[in-house]
């Protein structure tokens, strides 16, 4: 049985869905008079707009609810991700974008440049092309010479000037803030978890628009308080459940239903492989170099990305958070229509079984309507994890 | 001491008891839409120590009767070693889902896969198909079998398959030709899922769809190897519910709690 413990954060956001506190968050930046400019993936540099004192949103594309209305312009055999986040826009129910004065993009996926396109008239937006070969050798200076129109972009658009200086200032409160929050992330890492999905999620989705001097003490606050469940003996989920590592696109909001589904079945999650999770927090960019913005640019094409070829870095991270997390089992959750992803679970499959670990892909989306076939996977998963 | 298990189906309700290791009686109901009542209904009248339930409803039935939940691969596994002991690969085609599932050596479940969340290629399907047709279930086989040339049908989808075969209907196309391609169709899907699992040896074969002999022929010439279809394919995960939780449980029946 899961033990009682005293909630990670204690405001008043508490017991809300995560996207809650961070909008509680950027609302109060707005009322200090801060800009804000909205973000979709893990590519966006976040160093870079916090030098600016730009609060970076991430916008909205974890819900069902907005599908119905892109689907009246988008096809409906297109990601729900996509999907989600155009129908908020198109909605104007996402209130991460209506504080955003401007967007920025990134070349990851087909279905998400084209839909950039599509909302690209409704606020000033910048679409940073991503190298898609991250081992070329030309990658990085491509990738460093789009960071720097970004900054030029973002100078542009508010006025405002980021010396390398300033950047690199960013980078060390933001690599101290990774450094706290992968902490964090990695007290599901012991052999009694004492950290969920959810808690997980409220760290993630705060930490990435809150810049780490003003973060750092509360999250070093957190890791007291999960010291402390340590020392009490306390456990997140059963004791001995069967530990789950998940994989694959990014997952929150209704595709966490997957999660629920694993906890229902008595699995505990020990690691989120994806960009709602450690893949923001496992890398740090390179301080003192004498050029921040190539060292960022180093830094987030380490990202394995699925829309990246090859993408062998996550086969070599796959290895060391199942060093770190020793999962039972793990669950790669794709996306529907999210070729990437799905074309790599094969690869991630035969690498995760030839380790011996039982793997389970799953392929879903928004609704709710699979949840008795993702049960009855999940559940014969469990069932073939020795314990 | 018995033991009973009950698989609940979206199509048909399954109930197996067990003692000492053996299957001493089955029953089987059509479901309805209320699938509480049904299991009620089969369970009339019948005397066991210990209910292990299975299948789409096998959560559902927890919140009326004392009884423990396990999943249809892990009965499957324990049904099919109970009837057939050095099975490796199973298939089962039931009513609303199709799964290939391989085991090793000790029976333990290997590797396992499921159709994708539509009714293609599923019990249901063979249904609406045969009702397309104007045949009964039971002669849609015989139908097939009889044919000597295939109309290939080309749609997955339940749906676009049944305006698929109604235009071919009224194209004219020998009936008995479009059911064995429709067979066809779903033979190949079925085979697909199977190599996904990467089955090797002989393959037992259970469900409903396990009684139609067309599909029995076409898998076991495209796999290459023998099909194991024991007396009651319907009843193997009812079966392998009541089995692992028997007392006296044969040694051949792994997974046991």
């Amino acid at each position: 049985m899961t033990q009682k413990a005293e909630p990670l954060f204690q405001d008043q956001f508490t017991g809300e869905p995560p996207a809650k506190r961070a909008v509680g968050y950027i609302q109060s930046q707005r009322e200090k008079g801060k800009h804000v400019a909205g973000i979709y993936c893990g590519y966006a540099p976040l160093e870079l707009i916090h030098a600016m004192d730009i609060v970076p949103a991430v916008l909205c594309a974890f819900a069902n609810a907005t599908i119905e209305e892109a689907e009246t312009v988008l096809p409906a055999n297109l990601c729900p991700l996509i999907k989600s986040s155009y129908g908020f826009i198109a909605k104007d129910t996402c209130p991460f974008y209506s504080f955003s004065e401007a967007v920025i993009g990134e070349t990851t996926c087909d279905g998400k440049k084209k839909m950039f396109e599509m909302i690209s008239h409704k606020k000033p937006m910048h679409v940073m092309d991503l190298p898609q070969l991250p081992d070329e050798k030309e990658a990085l200076t491509n990738w460093e010479a789009m960071i720097r129109k970004l900054q030029v972009f973002l100078e542009k658009t508010f006025s405002m000037k980021a010396a390398d200086a300033d950047i690199e200032a960013a980078i060390k409160e933001n690599n101290k803030k990774n450094d706290l929050v992968k902490q964090i992330l990695e007290f599901a890492a012991l052999p009694n978890p004492v950290i969920g999905w959810g808690e997980m999620h409220d760290v993630i989705f705060l930490s990435t628009p809150a810049r780490g001097n003003e973060l750092n003490p509360k999250l070093a606050e957190l890791v007291k308080r999960l010291e402390k469940r340590v020392s009490d003996g306390y456990v997140y989920g059963a004791k001995n459940a069967p530990r789950v590592l998940v994989t694959g696109c990014p997952t929150a909001g209704d595709a966490a239903k997957v999660f629920k589904i694993i906890e229902e079945a008595g699995g505990v999650i020990v690691a989120l492989d994806s960009c709602i999770g450690l893949k923001a927090f496992s890398e740090k960019v390179a301080e003192n170099t004498g050029n921040p913005v190539r060292a960022i640019a180093e830094r987030y094409l380490k990202i394995p990305c699925a829309c990246m070829t090859p993408n062998n870095g996550r086969l070599t991270e796959m290895d060391r958070l199942i060093e770190k997390f020793k999962p039972d089992a793990v669950v790669d959750i794709v996306l529907q229509a999210c070729h990437g992803y799905s074309v790599e679970s094969h690869k991630v499959g035969t690498h995760v079984s030839g380790k011996n670990i039982p793997f389970l892909k799953i392929i879903t989306d928004y609704s709710q309507g699979d949840s008795g076939q993702i049960r009855t996977r999940v559940e014969a998963l469990l069932e073939s994890v020795k314990k | 001491m018995i033991s009973a298990g009950i698989d609940i189906g979206s199509r048909t309700v399954k109930l197996a008891l067990a003692e000492n290791g053996s299957v001493v009686m089955t029953r089987k109901v059509l479901n309805s839409h209320n699938p509480v009542e049904t299991c009620m209904q089969i369970l009339e009248g019948v005397q066991y120590d210990s209910l292990t339930a299975t299948g789409y409803g096998r959560h559902l039935i927890s919140n009326y009767l004392p009884c423990n939940v396990i999943s249809e691969i892990k009965a499957f596994a324990a049904g099919a070693r109970h009837f057939n002991r050095d099975c490796t690969a199973i298939l089962d085609i039931g009513g609303q889902d199709t799964k290939a599932i391989t085991l090793d050596d000790a029976g333990s479940v290997k590797k396992f896969e499921m159709n994708d969340k539509c009714a293609a290629g599923t019990g249901r399907f063979l249904e609406i198909m045969a009702s397309a047709l104007g045949l009964h279930l039971e002669d849609f086989a015989d139908a097939a079998v009889s044919a000597e040339r295939y109309q290939e049908v080309n749609s997955t989808c339940t749906v676009f398959a049944e305006s698929e075969v109604i235009s071919l209907v009224t194209r004219g196309v020998p009936r008995n030709e479009i059911a064995l391609g429709i067979h066809r169709s779903m033979a190949s899907r079925a085979i697909s899922l199977l190599r996904r699992v990467q089955v090797q040896g002989d393959l037992f074969f259970a469900g409903g769809v396990a009684f139609n002999r067309c599909m029995r022929m076409l898998i076991e010439n495209e796999l290459g190897c023998r099909v194991f279809i024991p007396d009651d394919p319907q009843i193997t995960g009812a079966a392998g519910c009541a089995l692992l939780y028997c007392q006296s449980l044969p040694s051949h029946i792994p997974g046991r709690e």
